[in-house]
């Protein structure tokens, strides 16, 4: 054992492989400071505000007795009502650019949960936005009146009062009026849109969004000489090609859809596995769960597609030619001594060639137009156009002639307008950097706005109109597969905002209709049916039309694209010292979402960094550039600078500088900064660095360190799980993360359980034997790309509360699922891997052996319980804890008295889910495996004198997961999905040489390598033993382990 | 002059007045002990209610059902409140027209006035809490009517009570009580509701059958109650 070889080298972050004093100490304290020390000075003051803005609690009266509680029933129950008995509903939100399909969960009639809605082929599985809407839903920073702003006062007005001052307004026909949208993708909002602009003829309307996927449509419109989408048919695809898109995560409008169908391939038991191939500049969750990735800088990708379909094309034509047979003959087979990016190309042609009609290669929306266009050439060449690839008519809802804030911004700059409506958005603070949009606007001498929050564009504007949320309003929208969705509300509107849909209607001058009306009239509309009682109670109790998905398109390749050459040796060639600066997506979507804690604490897939942005770069770039980690950077991009935290990212493509959008907000609220109550903003705004000709992508690029100190809070090296130090750790990560091959797993199914050899495990303590049921969970690391979905539905199912930056920082991050992150294999191209982990409910649990108070203790089921009155909190269970899964209250993270009066307590508290504990400051707390669900599963099944069914119980991660990588159930009932996880070959128990005896089974995660590259591919992830013994050990592998990795040991020792 | 000293023959009390700093000491956590245990402060409780309804007149003499209010019992956690369209469904007063119908029962008490307002207005009737347990214990009705242990097992006869009055003292000692030993308080499942039943037989052997009868194995895992 101890001749390990070097080259499993799992590495979770550039600290450790540097070994620096903060990583040691992450490493060798579970608590790496002291409880002691409250927060102090601005941070507390800061924590505090934090701690309210999400979470409030009021604290009860203590007298003598309980208090006295009130109890109100209504006075006329609706039917079927049944009051603590938690309702589903399905409905639809616009989440972060998208119509998410949604299963709401309704307590009591407040929203609590937000759930994909299964039936839907978008909403199996939930993204982290779709999870975190709850938590937007009570925010006290939320707004809650007409506002009206006159010079610099603000008044308090009622909607009458706004609707009188708009009848003056629009007398005119619109004649100086503007309009500003966003993305709706809504029948209803375009209905009331054309309403309005009939009533206002004169009017100009313009589209703003700083995440559109204009190229994306455009390229698809001049390929196939129409306006249509595509959509991915991934169980047919053996091999995908992605091209810079991140295919999986937000970027995708069908990402969830991709996820799910891409995972349902990726089990090597369940039939042949698809290969991921992924050429791109970031490193994102396509690339993470890519079998082969390519760095490679976003303005290069053209030169390599070009290069594709040029070698596609001889390959191609000389099959045609007679060279029919090119089978096994790898006729074009790169030398050995081939470079890596040679090799790579090679296989993914010879792969292509080899898989026509099952194949798919996919660009990213912000490729230019040209390189997509190309790409969907090279698809048409591959008769994957039909095949893995449909294109479909999905409606639109545009208007036909917009402008865009460029022009927007021109016109107000001429005087044309007058009157300014800006529905949605916030293009003060989110124009390009050569928009001047906030000193255009400023002329305009009526300026409505109307959103969510009072924000940067609210702030200037004279109107202010508070919008619904999406849980609260009628509506409807048109999903990536071109379905029709529809939104019925689960509560009134809390603050008397209005829905899009009625405020347009009502600016049109209809105010007799309800909500509900407008859309159900729309639906009747869209559908082309009669909206019958019966039809409508369908439509909202399904939440979608079913069958109205868009019908694929035949479609042939237009034959007139003239597409200009490309420098087809420029991807592979020097690139110089050349930079480029590329935008995307982060947690706060565009920056809607800065106000949302679950979301600014959650930490990114990748750099694991929460509570800001950064700018990622390559190691070795860095190294060239002098910019360190953790320290402040110049980023100047055409004459724009700002300074940014420069965070080095492994496996970045070396001239890619990353950065993302949407922080920086100066007036979001209490969580995302606000200027007005000092209240710094979080992150830094890098949206004047845009050019409105090139939003994602800028190549005029300057990058200077200044050498100033900046401390990120990342969950990176919080709980590392070592013991012996990083000599060790190569060895011991390649245990607890385990990788293999399809070869590999045909030859032996079950390496992943021999990675680890250990003596024959004997206990100390009696152990348990379980009769009844016996809860486990198994979580396929084939399929998981590390989305976070999990971690987010985790926390809003169990009242996980949100800490703050500095808080994070010290390690106490309070996620019960947390999803480790590890990269392995070559430092310059390294791949990543990711492992959700919970805890792991051991039978033996070594906690349970040291608690002083009998805290934790087991259940007869399996369960690792914690009582948390009970718990004193001396933490010796965290400290025994080999998962390091325990959180501790260090502090009250849910305090409210100070900073908030009760009604905003009041409506902070909602989002708690009342079936779980809200836990008190000095308390562990931990994941349940979500006991209240089995518990009341168990109740109702029990009542009904029926069993439990075999996957009947479901964990809010579970249920979360879109690549449906996590299964739960009783071990001990045969036909449940998780009992036959835990039979499966690749099954391994992390940490079993412990003895622990966890209920969560690992699956290992299978790649599949093409076999020109494969060589490398096992290097990286081969058995310990590969080198020295792969002769005499490899046959009876199967037997008698453990007895032979003693006697290695002894011999080796 | 001598400075003043206690002779020496106070110094054997010494040792006395120890021990009865010590009795007093355990005395007093008794009694703190004592006074601050559930069966001292919460038995017995007996909130005044907004409308005097009595459990006596509709249950003991009128013999309702307890389910005729409380529908959800069997169903879900809570034994719901029923709400005031219940109550109206006997004491409804005079209608827009100023009749009033002819069923309806002490349509003019004053009593009855939260009863007619609230239907009038649509607010709840701010009933007060009886029985409260902690926040962090999950107890389930349908759970345990379900499996045959009676309403009166926990809430006493409260066929016989003109004001709700807490019987018991819903510790989780008490709790556990039951749930190590459930036969004595375990009958048919039709007599579950019966506040004036009384076992034919020895309860804890009819219990130990029908337990078998209907596999009932209440569980004292922590997380059956707490989650």
């Amino acid at each position: 054992m101890s001749s390990a070889s070097e080259n499993t080298n799992y590495w979770r972050s550039l600290e450790q492989l540097e070994n620096t004093p903060r990583f040691e100490q992450f490493l060798h304290r579970e608590f790496p400071e002291a409880a002691s020390e409250a927060p102090t000075g601005l941070s507390r003051r800061r924590w505090m505000q934090l701690m309210g803005a999400s979470f409030g609690l009021a604290a009860g009266a203590s007298g003598c007795r309980v208090p006295e509680e009130t109890i109100a029933p209504m006075a006329v129950r609706p039917e079927n009502r049944v009051p603590g008995k938690p309702e589903k509903f399905a409905s639809m939100l616009h989440v972060a650019g998208k119509v998410q399909p949604i299963v709401a969960t309704s307590y009591d009639g407040r929203p609590i949960k937000v759930d994909g809605n299964a039936l839907h082929a978008q909403g199996s599985g939930s993204d982290v936005f779709t999870q975190a809407a709850v938590l937007e839903l009570y925010d006290p920073d939320r707004s809650r009146n007409v506002v009206q702003r006159e010079g610099k006062e603000r008044f308090s007005r009622d909607w009458n009062r706004f609707f009188a001052a708009w009848e003056d307004i629009s007398a005119t026909e619109g004649e100086k009026v503007a309009f500003l949208v966003g993305t709706y993708d809504s029948p209803s909002v375009k209905a009331q849109i054309d309403r309005l602009a009939e009533r206002l003829p004169q009017a100009k309307w313009f589209r703003h969004d700083p995440i559109g996927r204009p190229r994306a449509e455009s390229a698809v419109n001049q390929a196939f000489g129409s306006h249509l989408t595509p959509r991915y048919r991934l169980d047919g695809a053996d091999v995908i090609l992605l091209l810079d898109a991140d295919f999986f995560g937000h970027e995708s409008a069908s990402g969830l859809q991709n996820l799910r169908d891409y995972s349902q391939r990726r089990a090597p038991e369940a039939g042949p596995m698809n290969r991921l191939f992924v050429v791109e500049s970031h490193f994102t969750t396509s690339g993470l769960a890519a079998d082969h990735r390519l760095p490679l800088e976003t303005s290069r990708v053209a030169s390599f597609v070009a290069d594709l379909e040029a070698r596609l094309e001889s390959r191609l034509s000389g099959e045609v030619a007679g060279d029919a047979d090119l089978g096994d003959a790898l006729p074009l087979k790169p030398a050995e001594d081939a470079d890596k990016r040679e090799k790579f190309i090679a296989s993914v042609v010879d792969d292509l060639v080899k898989h026509p009609g099952r194949s798919l290669v996919v660009g990213g929306p912000h490729l230019d137009e040209a390189t997509q266009v190309r790409i969907w050439r090279i698809n048409s060449r591959l008769e994957n156009l039909g095949a893995t690839v449909e294109l479909i008519r999905r409606p639109s809802t545009e208007r036909d002639t917009v402008g865009d804030l460029a022009e927007l911004t021109q016109g107000l700059n001429s005087g044309q307008f007058e009157t300014v409506v800006v529905l949605g958005g916030n293009p003060v603070y989110d124009a390009p950097g050569d928009v001047k949009f906030a000193e255009a606007y400023a002329k305009a001498a009526q300026r409505i706005f109307f959103g969510y929050y009072e924000n940067e564009t609210s702030r200037q504007s004279t109107w202010h109109l508070p919008e619904a949320h999406g849980l609260e309003s009628w509506g409807d929208g048109i999903a990536a597969d071109g379905s029709y969705c529809t939104a019925q509300p689960l509560i009134d509107p809390i603050f008397g905002g209005k829905s899009l849909v009625e405020l347009l209607a009502q600016m049109a001058g209809e105010a007799s209709l309800t909500g509900q009306d407008l859309v159900r009239q729309t639906a009747a509309q869209h559908l082309g049916t009669e909206m019958t009682e019966a039809r409508w109670s369908k439509l909202l109790h399904d939440g979608f039309a079913v069958e109205s998905q868009g019908e694929p398109v035949a479609v042939t390749l237009a034959d007139d694209l003239q597409l200009s050459d490309v420098d087809q040796a420029a991807w592979r060639a020097d690139r110089g010292d050349a930079l480029e600066v590329n935008f995307r997506i982060g947690a706060t979507y565009d920056g809607r979402y800065a106000n949302n804690g679950w979301l600014q604490e959650l930490p990114d897939p990748m750099t694991k960094v929460t509570w800001d942005n950064v700018l990622t770069v390559n190691p070795n770039t860095a190294d060239k550039l002098g910019l360190k980690q953790d320290t402040l950077a110049k980023l100047t991009v055409a004459g724009q600078s700002v300074l940014m935290p420069v965070y080095l990212m492994p496996g970045l493509a070396a001239g890619t500088l990353g950065v993302t959008l949407g922080y920086g907000r100066s007036f979001a609220g209490m969580i995302g900064g606000n200027l007005d109550e000092q209240i710094d903003p979080v992150g830094v705004n890098v949206y004047p660095l845009r050019k409105s000709d090139a939003l994602d992508l800028a190549t005029d690029v300057k990058v200077e360190p200044t050498g100033t100190k900046y401390e990120l809070a990342t969950t990176q090296d919080h709980h590392a799980i070592d013991t012996l130090g990083l000599e060790e750790i190569g060895r011991r990560v390649g245990a607890l993360v385990r990788e293999g091959t399809v070869s590999e797993f045909e030859a032996h199914p079950d390496f992943a359980e021999h990675r680890v050899h250990h003596p024959p495990l004997e206990s100390l303590w009696t152990e348990f034997s379980y009769d009844g049921h016996a809860w486990g969970m198994s979580i396929d690391m084939s399929k998981c790309v590390g989305c976070n979905a999990c971690t987010i539905a985790c926390q809003a199912e169990n009242n996980v509360p949100i800490v703050g930056k500095e808080q994070v920082a010290k390690g106490r991050e309070m996620h019960w699922i947390r999803v480790d992150r590890y990269f392995s294999g070559d430092f310059d191209e390294p791949h990543a891997v990711t492992q959700p982990v919970t805890c792991q409910h051991c039978e033996n649990a070594p906690c349970e052996q040291v608690c002083p108070v009998a805290a934790t203790v087991h259940s007869d089921e399996g369960l690792n319980d914690m009582v948390y009155n009970r718990c004193i909190g001396t933490r010796y269970c965290g400290n025994n804890c080999p998962y390091k899964v325990r959180r501790f209250n260090y502090l009250d993270y849910r305090a409210g008295d100070h900073q908030f009066e009760e009604a905003n307590r009041e409506l902070a508290q909602l989002v708690f889910n009342p079936e779980v504990t809200v836990r008190n400051r000095g308390v562990m707390e931990k994941c349940t495996y979500c006991v209240q669900r089995i518990q009341n599963t168990k109740i109702e099944a029990r009542a009904e004198r029926r069993p439990i069914g075999p996957n009947e119980v479901r964990t809010a991660c579970q249920e979360a997961c879109p690549a449906q990588a996590i299964e739960f159930g009783d071990l001990n009932n045969e036909e449940s999905r998780v009992a036959a996880n835990h039979e499966n070959p690749r099954s391994y128990a992390m940490l079993a040489e412990l003895n622990v005896k966890p209920r969560t089974k690992y699956l290992a995660r299978i790649r599949n390598p093409h076999p020109w590259l494969a060589a490398e591919e096992d290097h990286s992830h081969g058995h310990g033993h590969h080198h020295d013994e792969a002769g005499g050990h490899d046959k009876d592998h199967d037997h008698n382990h453990d007895e032979k990795s003693r006697t290695e040991a002894e011999a080796n020792s | 002059m001598h400075r003043f000293q206690f002779p020496r023959w106070i110094n054997k009390f010494v040792p006395l007045l120890g021990g009865a700093l010590a009795v007093v000491g355990a005395y007093g956590a008794s009694m703190f002990l004592l006074a601050s245990h559930p069966q001292t402060l919460n038995v017995g409780h007996a909130p005044k209610q907004p409308v005097p309804f009595s459990h006596k007149v509709h249950v003991g003499q009128l013999k309702m059902d307890c389910r005729y209010c409380h529908t959800t019992v069997e169903k879900a956690a809570h034994a719901a409140i029923p709400p005031t369209a219940t109550c109206a469904n006997c004491h409804t007063g005079q209608d827009a027209s100023g009749s009033v119908a002819y069923a309806a029962v002490h349509s003019e008490s004053l009593k009855l006035e939260p009863v007619r307002e609230s239907i009038a207005t649509g607010d709840p009737i701010p009933w007060k809490r009886v029985h409260d347990l902690a926040d962090f214990a999950y107890f389930d009705h349908s759970a345990h009517v379900t499996r045959g242990v009676s309403c009166v097992s926990c809430h006493g006869r409260v066929d016989r009570m003109d004001v709700v009055t807490q019987v018991e003292p819903l510790t989780m000692s008490w709790c556990l009580d039951c749930h190590r030993n459930p036969d004595p308080h375990i009958r048919p499942l039709d007599k579950v509701t019966d506040l004036e039943w009384v076992a034919p037989e020895d309860p804890a052997v009819l219990g130990a059958r029908l337990r078998e009868e209907h596999n009932i194995h209440p569980s004292t895992n922590c997380s059956t109650c707490h989650r």
